[in-house]
């Protein structure tokens, strides 16, 4: 079930992400100018994609994460300058990476998850910008890290809590969390586990 | 098949990365289009209606915002107006002059023959890097790559590419986006370029021509990429150092590319292909 539900799920999210979620990133930039002077005039985009992707394949089998990966990829390409299957590859390193590290740990920590979103972040926005490179369209590297990779991932990391705390609630209503090889995950804070 | 040892694990992952590599090799042979015209239909109405609201919602904050400087904006407006109606007065007169001539010399100007087509803006790329957005209208309308995409205020990009339902509208604000223009009151040819920060750069201008602050800038339609005569913007800035063989301007579209939400597109034009002299 949780498989088929990838397809209405990340059809919202693109559609989000290609026209709402812009316009209110700018304007929470706007309201917080004096605030976050870095990322005043910036480009940066919240991957909200990629974030349920990632949140997904954390907490379920393998196989359900490369699905929405490809999913997802297809949905991103379809909006990008990128051909379709190029978004899905890099989606699905990033589930296989973080399924495989969800497996070797006893709880998953917020200080985990954020890092794992960092490592996403990170990896999905160079992975685009090499695949942009490979199609011939080139761009200033230090520009494109001051006003795209900075801001996209302090929006990832602002925003992955609350879409894996989402992702996890469809989860549990799904009860797609049954499966034998996942570790038992919770969410905690650092100071509450220690 | 057991997913839990990791030689099973690697093996799916391999095989699915094979399964991307071959939808990126089927799509750029354009095997995938009619595909992604039918997966694409639902993704841009959602998407169309959510720009939409966010358009109206953003419009909405923003005059709540702005109400104190919109009352300025409206007086100096206003003045603009009534200096804009000396102007055109002025100006009529003169094109009915170079009506009178035109018809003489039995020549057309090329915007006058132009046929547009209007389209939504419905997204923004993905990437982040790629500075295009995302338009309603594909092949079914009769949009192809290569044609001019315009609004009232002046020249937004190119089609780069096209689906059966929406098409991908490289805006001129791109890195990779060149557009040959010339000044439009010395004449004098240059070319425009996007830049990361979203400003555009005036370059390839000579050094003994003059550049203004205010002057306007307009396409040029050398190298068959855009008809001429299409307003690009506003010059801010000029550079000129005498070690250069070029000196540069700082330009800025009079188009708010963040808040585009209705364009032209010239179906009429034709990109022409120089390739064939390159020989």
């Amino acid at each position: 079930m949780g498989r088929y539900l990838s397809v209405p799920i990340l059809v919202f999210a693109t559609a989000l992400s290609a026209s709402i979620l812009p316009q209110l990133v700018g304007f929470g930039v706007g309201l917080l100018g004096n605030v976050t002077p870095i990322l005043n005039n910036t480009r940066g985009q919240f991957s909200l994609v990629m974030l349920l992707v990632l949140a997904w394949s954390i907490r379920s089998d393998l196989l359900s994460g490369f699905v929405w990966a490809l999913v997802g990829g297809i949905l991103l390409d379809l909006y990008s300058a990128i051909p379709i299957g190029t978004s899905s590859a890099a989606l699905m390193i990033i589930v296989y990476a973080a399924n495989g590290a969800a497996q070797q740990l006893y709880r998953m920590r917020i200080v985990t998850l954020l890092a794992m979103t960092l490592l996403a972040t990170l990896f999905f926005q160079v992975y685009t910008y090499c695949a942009l490179l490979l199609l011939g369209l080139s761009y200033d590297i230090l520009m494109v890290i001051r006003i795209v990779f900075i801001p996209t991932i302090i929006y990832n990391l602002v925003g992955a809590l609350p879409t894996y705390a989402i992702v996890r609630l469809i989860q549990r209503r799904l009860r797609v969390n049954a499966s034998s090889s996942s570790p038992n995950l919770s969410l905690e804070a650092d100071a509450g586990a220690s | 098949m057991r997913l839990n040892g990791r030689p099973n694990r690697f093996a799916l992952l391999v095989t699915m990365l094979g399964l991307c590599g071959l939808l990126v090799v089927l799509a750029i042979a354009g095997v995938l289009s009619p595909v992604e015209a039918v997966v694409a239909a639902p993704l841009n109405s959602l998407s169309g209606a959510f720009n939409r609201l966010s358009v109206s919602f953003n419009q909405a904050v923003d005059e709540l915002n702005n109400l104190g400087q919109l009352r300025e904006r409206i007086a100096e407006l206003e003045e603009q107006l009534a200096r804009g109606q000396i102007e055109l007065l002025q100006l009529r007169e003169a094109a009915s002059d170079y009506d009178r001539l035109v018809s003489l010399l039995s020549y057309t100007t090329t915007l006058e023959n132009q046929e547009f087509l209007t389209a939504d803006v419905i997204g923004v790329d993905q990437t982040g890097i790629v500075r295009n957005v995302i338009i309603n209208r594909g092949t079914r309308d009769g949009v192809a790559i290569g044609m001019p995409v315009t609004t009232d205020l002046g020249l937004v990009g190119r089609i780069s590419g096209v689906s059966a339902n929406a098409s991908q509208v490289q805006l001129i604000t791109d890195e990779n986006s060149a557009v040959s223009s010339r000044l439009q009151e010395t004449r004098a040819d240059g070319s425009i370029i996007g830049q990361a920060s979203g400003v555009l750069r005036l370059t390839f201008v000579d050094l003994d021509e003059e550049i203004r602050q205010g002057d306007l800038v307009i396409t040029s339609g050398l190298g068959g990429n855009f008809p001429p005569d299409i307003v690009v913007g506003q010059v801010t800035s000029v550079r000129q150092f005498e070690f250069e063989l070029f000196q540069e301007a700082q330009v800025r579209s009079l188009i708010d590319f963040q808040t585009l939400e209705l364009v032209l597109v010239i179906t009429s034009f034709q990109p022409i292909d120089l390739s064939v002299f390159d020989q």
